[in-house]
């Protein structure tokens, strides 16, 4: 009879994030790597919602991640690493908002809605002949940017909830506000968002 | 009416799902007779069904090597914010104040001694701050007086100290950096503030 063998070490991928984070504690640069493949499409698209800027969310993104290894024992074990990492997207998001309100290297909302209610139009009489997809990335791009003229606070909320369907638990921890305040503001920006996109809606009822 | 601000306080409940049974039989038989509240929630439906429905943003395919590279980068950055700086600066600047100094006192500086060039130039006495070995009994000795022992006996003999400093190759080091000290050597972050030897301005 051969010697007891351990158990094989469970590879990288296969670990819980919490392992994968005890793992990046110790400057593991695999189980970083790792962590970045798994949370990179949720973090890009959370900051590219928000933002509706895909060129500085690429950019936003990697600040994600260099401030994940950065503060890395700051993290708690126990705690869901989802949410930790969605902390640092949504205040880097929200440090973004404000860095360009201050600017003023922003369009402003009213050129925005203008913009909007332009291509709400030309949306609502489509040449004849458009391809489909064309057509349908257009409504992505006014959906994208009709979420982006909703108020920074809302928005956030909305994004965590509507785009990536965080529990409204989880968004009060991320954004540090108490639950019925995500409710509230969740509900505003849902009803902004609706007013926004009313015209958009209503013209798909009649074709 | 009051009965469509009510149903209408609970679109977003309905639509998350997240409302009691009672709320939801309530909240159906209101949209079954009032065709403007049912209206609004259709379309705030379409609206979030539109939301939910937008195609996932992709980071790019290098995305992960570049995030890799960029911390590396940065890592180093968050130590260097770990080290003393303030601790170097009067150091620094004295350094740099008596180089300026020696340089503008030159010319009167002939009238004052006299000498031989090579004795002048004998390394002990040109060295303005003695770099200890590390870890010596010496390197824990507060940095001796930033000045020659001697002053240069003639205008010439300055010129060719200063010259010597700056056209003869020789290892000029001015370590005036203390985060590049402080990554070769980690040792430095355990100092004491304001040691002379930190600052080497040697030749």
């Amino acid at each position: 009879m051969g010697p007891d063998r351990e158990p094989p070490a469970p590879t990288i991928v296969s670990l819980s994030d919490e392992d994968l984070m005890a793992r990046v504690a110790e400057e593991d640069e695999r189980a970083f790597s790792e962590l970045v493949r798994r949370y990179q499409t949720r973090v890009m698209n959370l900051i590219s919602r928000v933002l509706n800027d895909r060129e500085a969310s690429d950019d936003l993104a990697q600040e994600v991640f260099v401030r994940v290894f950065v503060h890395r024992r700051n993290y708690r074990r126990g705690s869901k690493l989802s949410t930790w990492v969605f902390t640092i997207a949504a205040n880097l998001a929200k440090n973004e908002i404000r860095r360009r309100v201050r600017r003023r290297n922003w369009f402003s909302l009213d050129a925005l809605q203008e913009s909007l209610n332009d291509s709400t139009s030309v949306l609502a009489d489509p040449t004849e002949g458009r391809e489909r997809t064309l057509e349908r990335e257009q409504v992505q791009q006014e959906i994208g940017r009709a979420i982006a003229t909703i108020p920074e606070k809302y928005r956030l909320s909305l994004v965590l909830r509507d785009v990536e369907g965080l529990a409204y638990e989880d968004i009060a921890q991320v954004l540090g506000i108490p639950g019925g305040t995500v409710r509230s503001r969740i509900n505003r920006a849902r009803s902004m968002l609706k007013r926004k996109l009313q015209p958009m809606v209503r013209r798909d009822d009649r074709a | 009416m009051r009965n469509c601000s009510r149903a209408r306080a609970w679109f977003g409940a309905y639509w998350d799902d997240e409302i009691t049974q009672a709320e939801r039989e309530w909240l159906e038989a209101h949209f079954a007779a009032c065709p403007k509240c049912r209206s609004e929630y259709d379309v705030l439906a379409r609206t979030l069904e539109s939301v939910a429905t937008l195609p996932r943003i992709e980071a790019a395919p290098d995305f992960t090597e570049r995030t890799l590279a960029r911390v590396r980068r940065a890592t180093p950055a968050a130590d260097r914010l770990a080290l003393p700086r303030p601790a170097w600066q009067p150091v620094a600047v004295a350094a740099s104040l008596l180089v300026i100094a020696g340089t503008l006192l030159a010319p009167f500086a002939g009238r004052l001694a006299q000498g031989p060039i090579a004795h002048r130039m004998a390394p002990p006495e040109a060295r303005l701050v003695a770099t200890p070995a590390p870890g010596s009994l010496a390197a824990r000795e507060p940095a001796p007086a930033v000045a020659p022992s001697r002053a240069p006996q003639s205008q010439e003999q300055v010129a060719a100290l200063v010259d010597s400093l700056i056209d003869h190759g020789e290892d000029v080091d001015f370590v005036l950096d203390p985060v590049r000290v402080g990554h070769e050597r980690t040792a430095s972050r355990r100092l004491e503030p304001a040691q002379g030897r930190q600052a080497v301005i040697s030749f």
